[in-house]
């Protein structure tokens, strides 16, 4: 048994060490997820003005500020009594606002955060073997996915086209978030009934022609059919069937094309998605295709008990037909939909009662069994010899809750969006891995469901900007401040990376006396609960192998690029698992706590 | 580039922009509509501008990436260009680059190509390189610096690693240079213990370096996040030698380790503000959405010592007043407490009786 550990996962935000097990096959037997930084975050709100949520908590995270403002501004919505009256046009300002952010943060993980992996030394050497094929794949890994300050054997090798040609992109998304948003990152215009400002006929045009540069960036570096073509074979498909077969189709079309010639170069019509789609799969690589390699992530993560995972969403961005919403239970009347979905795709509404946490495998004092997180209670280790995660088998190793819904541990994020959503592509390739023997629950269709809600966010962003912002429209409705004496609000949404939650509890001052976060990388990082079950990436790298294509090579302990795709795919943020605390004991329960 | 663009009080040397004193700064700007100042060096002296490579050392300690995320957002000239202008070596970041920290049975694995942790070792022993500093660094819980962990090490381990043989040390953001919101005000506070590189707050007496018994120059640059600009062309002058390190620092930075030039201690956000005329009129919002002055929606700008107005964010599209929201001056050594509530001018009035 050799004890293979990655700390920090780089390329996430925030510290994150992940700790396996590996026996001598190159088998991940164990695994450990453990949040390394504890930075006491909510209890700044305390005694203060619910306000100050809306603008604080999005330092939480850089990458996803967007989100932070959105659930926080849900929750005070909800507790200033206004959520049934936001006008539509500010709630199309805010899916605007929001659904940039997410695209921005879909391109960066792709591209900056998880891309580079696919230029790992391991790859060229396994495609090495495969002659002239497997040396144009590699060439277009290293050509399209190397990152900067890049070396492979002491020679440097010059930043990919792809990771280059994001980063305009990244900005000038930015630059249309400060054009709606005030600034980006951390911006300032969510406020209780509306937003701040009011968008002009100018901002419009700014906005409309950033997205269609963006249009541009996706049909040139992306995918090598025209983005609409993509959209309305696949999620405007009439079923998950048809569009699983259009991408089965197009995928053919490029092989057969490019299989004599060995040319998977862009000009050839591959773009990224593509590419990847056909090598990253085992099942629609080798299987279907018939190609003679892929990289085989399709078997890593596939959750081997499927009784001990659920997908969960809480659904996301505001019908734009009628004014206000429903903050508590939005099932049908958002864009993306919520609920909870188990491993054998069974739909159930989502019901926020059912969510729990624990706290036996987290540096906190023990409580019995499982807690809402209204009954939270949070003591954490302040004697720094107790914070201790190099014993393998030691009880506590992390600053991360375990959260469950129903006692079920959840993946979140664009996978569980679409899959809860009815997306026909993501529906349909769930299906076919299904009906073909594989767990269709993998990093493969992870980072396949990521690029399709990149694509289908991008459509309705345009939509939302050309056709529904009004500049002659209402943006906001007063709100009566004394409405948060004695109050509570809640406030969910969907981040960039899954499910986020606010809950604010307010006293007869109409100061806050509780905040709470629950974030994606609680529920995707979580470590075990009290029944002793792994959370989802725990789970995930458990029969994962450890080095690149299935141990192709041999083992390789030292570049364990197994946990580094199975880690990355969740696109895991740790500064958003940050956790507040009760050192005094005295707050009543549901006073503390939290991811 | 224009000739406007060329400050006339400064010799034709507008690249000496982080000497400049404020009135000379905002001249150059508004006569060129940009500051274009890394284009203006090439273009006076296009034989001249093959800089030494400079290495630079990032870390990251408790922050949000946010400060990362807004050096991508640079305009002006774009990011890569300016490395590749200033012939910058970015060796280790990690957000960007390839690396992480591998272990194999408890063993540093692999190579500095593929390891974070050897990398940051190989470097650091190496010295000859600029420290770039995001997030706090912690010091809780008692003095363990445990509240952060990455790759076996406490943050404080990691930071004075990589701080002992700095050249110079560039606290990026208001959480490197002060703590930031992770020194927010709290009955938690002392507990957590978070760190800046040479302040805590306002206080030099509590930086980490100062607690590691460290000697280093250091320049802040704050603002949550800080603007691109400011941390570019701060490299900028510094790689171009027209500021000498350490000998220069006093001149240019302000009590608070700021460069001047951006952060100028006579002049504020609410002085370049589009809405003065209303505070100037007496005529003040008390709810969002309006046009006239946010004082009494809590706007701190005249408390803010910082460009953001003229300057403005993501390649000059708008910023924080101009989209109705109240400034909350970001790049205070006191971030947010100075600020909060964010939304309520009470906290106006307690600080002008309190200084009084």
């Amino acid at each position: 048994m050799v004890r293979v550990t990655v700390d920090p996962l780089t390329r996430v935000v925030g510290p994150l060490r992940l700790d396996t097990e590996v026996d001598e096959n190159g088998i991940i037997t164990e695994a450990r997820s453990s949040n390394m930084i504890f930075r006491g975050f909510e209890r700044i709100y305390r005694g203060q003005d619910p306000r100050d949520s809306i603008l604080l908590s999005q330092r939480i995270c850089g990458v996803c500020p967007v989100a932070h403002s959105i659930a926080a501004v849900n929750a005070l919505d909800d507790l200033y009594g206004v959520a049934g009256s936001v006008p539509k046009d500010a709630l199309v300002a805010r899916n605007i606002n929001h659904g940039l952010n997410t695209i921005s943060n879909h391109l960066l993980h792709f591209y900056i955060l998880w891309g580079p992996d696919l230029a790992n030394p391991a790859y060229g050497n396994v495609l090495s073997t495969f002659g002239n094929l497997g040396s144009s794949v590699w060439k277009e890994f290293l050509g399209r996915f190397a990152p900067i300050s890049y070396k492979i054997d002491g020679e440097a090798i010059p930043p990919g086209s792809s990771y280059v040609g994001v980063i305009p992109m990244k900005k000038i998304l930015h630059d249309a978030g400060a054009v709606i948003g005030g600034k980006m990152p951390h911006q300032t215009v969510m406020y209780p009934g509306g937003v701040t400002n009011n968008p002009t006929a100018s901002d419009v045009q700014t906005m409309s022609s950033i997205m269609s540069e963006v249009v541009d960036f996706l049909n040139a570096t992306s995918i090598g059919i025209p983005f609409e073509e993509w959209v309305g074979n696949t999620y405007m498909a009439s079923s998950p069937k048809k569009a699983a077969d259009f991408f089965i189709e197009h995928l053919h079309e490029l092989t057969e094309r490019s299989l004599r010639t060995n040319d998977l170069s862009r000009s050839n019509g591959w773009g990224d998605l593509e590419l990847y789609s056909a090598l990253g799969s085992e099942l629609i690589g080798e299987k279907i295709l018939g190609l003679p390699i892929s990289l085989k992530h399709d078997k890593m993560s596939g959750y081997n008990d499927l009784s001990k995972i659920g997908f969960l969403s809480y659904g996301d961005f505001y019908n734009v037909e009628h004014e206000g919403y429903e903050p508590t239970s939005p099932a049908g009347d958002r864009f993306q939909t919520s609920g909870f979905m188990t491993s054998s795709l069974e739909y159930h509404k989502f019901d926020s009662d059912k969510v729990t946490e624990s706290v036996k495998h987290s540096f906190y004092d023990d409580y019995e069994g499982d807690k809402h997180p209204y009954e939270g209670v949070t003591e954490p280790f302040t004697d720094p010899d107790r914070i201790d995660y190099q014993d393998f088998s030691a009880e506590k190793y992390t600053w991360s809750k375990a959260p469950r819904y129903e006692g079920i541990p959840c993946e979140v994020g664009p996978f569980s969006r679409l899959l809860i959503m009815k997306e026909p592509l993501v529906t349909g390739l769930v299906q076919l891995f299904q009906d073909n023997g594989y767990s269709p629950f993998n990093s493969f269709t992870r980072m396949i469901a990521r690029m399709q809600e990149l694509f289908i966010i991008t459509n309705e962003v345009i939509q939302w900007i050309t056709t529904d912002l009004d500049p002659n429209g209402r943006f906001r409705v007063d709100v009566d401040m004394s409405a948060a004496e004695d109050s509570r609000g809640m406030g969910i949404c969907e981040a960039p990376r899954g499910a986020l939650g606010h809950w604010v509890i307010t006293d007869n001052d109409a100061k806050v006396a509780n905040y709470q976060i629950v974030t994606p990388s609680a529920w995707n990082l979580s470590p075990r609960d009290s029944e002793g079950v792994p959370g989802p990436l725990e789970h995930a790298l458990i029969g994962s192998t450890i080095s690149a294509v299935d141990n192709w090579l041999g083992v390789d302990f030292s570049n364990p690029t197994g946990i580094l795709h199975v880690g990355r795919s969740y696109d895991p943020c740790i500064t958003c698992a940050v956790h507040t605390i009760d050192l005094t004991g005295k707050n009543p329960p549901g006073m503390v706590r939290l991811l | 580039m224009s000739e406007e663009n060329i400050n006339s009080d400064n010799s034709g040397n507008d690249f000496d922009f982080l000497r400049m004193d404020w009135h000379k700064f905002l001249k150059a700007r508004k006569a060129g509509g940009g500051f274009k100042l890394l284009e203006s060096y090439l273009n006076d002296d296009p034989g001249d501008h093959d800089f030494p490579e400079t290495r630079v050392l990032w870390i990251q300690g408790a922050q949000c990436t946010g400060c990362s995320e807004s050096l991508l957002d640079a305009s002006n000239p774009a990011l890569l260009k300016a490395f590749e202008i200033l012939n910058i070596d970015l060796k280790r970041h990690e957000a960007f680059l390839a690396h992480q920290g591998l272990f194999v049975d408890g063993e540093p694995a692999n190579t500095s190509e593929l390891n974070s942790e050897i990398l940051l070792d190989e470097i650091s022993e190496q010295g000859n390189y600029i420290l770039m500093v995001e997030g706090a660094i912690a010091n809780g819980p008692h003095g363990s610096g445990k509240y952060f962990m990455s790759g076996n090490r406490s943050s404080k381990e990691m930071f004075k690693k990589a701080a002992r043989n700095a050249d110079l040390i560039i606290a990026v953001g208001t959480c490197a240079a002060y703590g930031g919101i992770n020194t927010a005000g709290s009955d938690i506070v002392d507990i957590l213990d978070y760190r800046g590189v040479a302040f805590t707050k306002k206080d030099p007496s509590k930086g980490m370096l100062k607690l590691l018994g460290i000697d280093k120059p250091v320049i802040n640059i704050p603002g949550c996040p800080p603007h691109p600009d400011w941390i570019i062309y701060t490299l900028s002058a510094i790689i171009s030698g027209n500021v000498k390190i350490p000998d220069d620092l006093p001149e240019v930075l302000d009590e608070f380790g700021r460069p001047k030039v951006f952060f100028p201690p006579d002049h504020n956000v609410h002085k370049d503000c589009p809405r003065k005329k209303f505070f100037d009129n007496k005529e003040f919002d008390t709810c969002v959405g309006g046009e006239k002055c946010l004082l009494r929606m809590g706007c701190q700008a005249f408390l803010a010592h910082a460009d953001c107005a003229l300057r403005k964010w993501n390649d000059g599209h708008s910023y924080c007043v101009q989209a109705g929201s109240p400034c909350i001056a970001c790049v205070e050594p006191d971030f947010p407490d100075n600020a909060r509530p964010l939304y309520s001018s009470k906290k106006n009035r307690k600080r002008k009786e309190a200084d009084q």
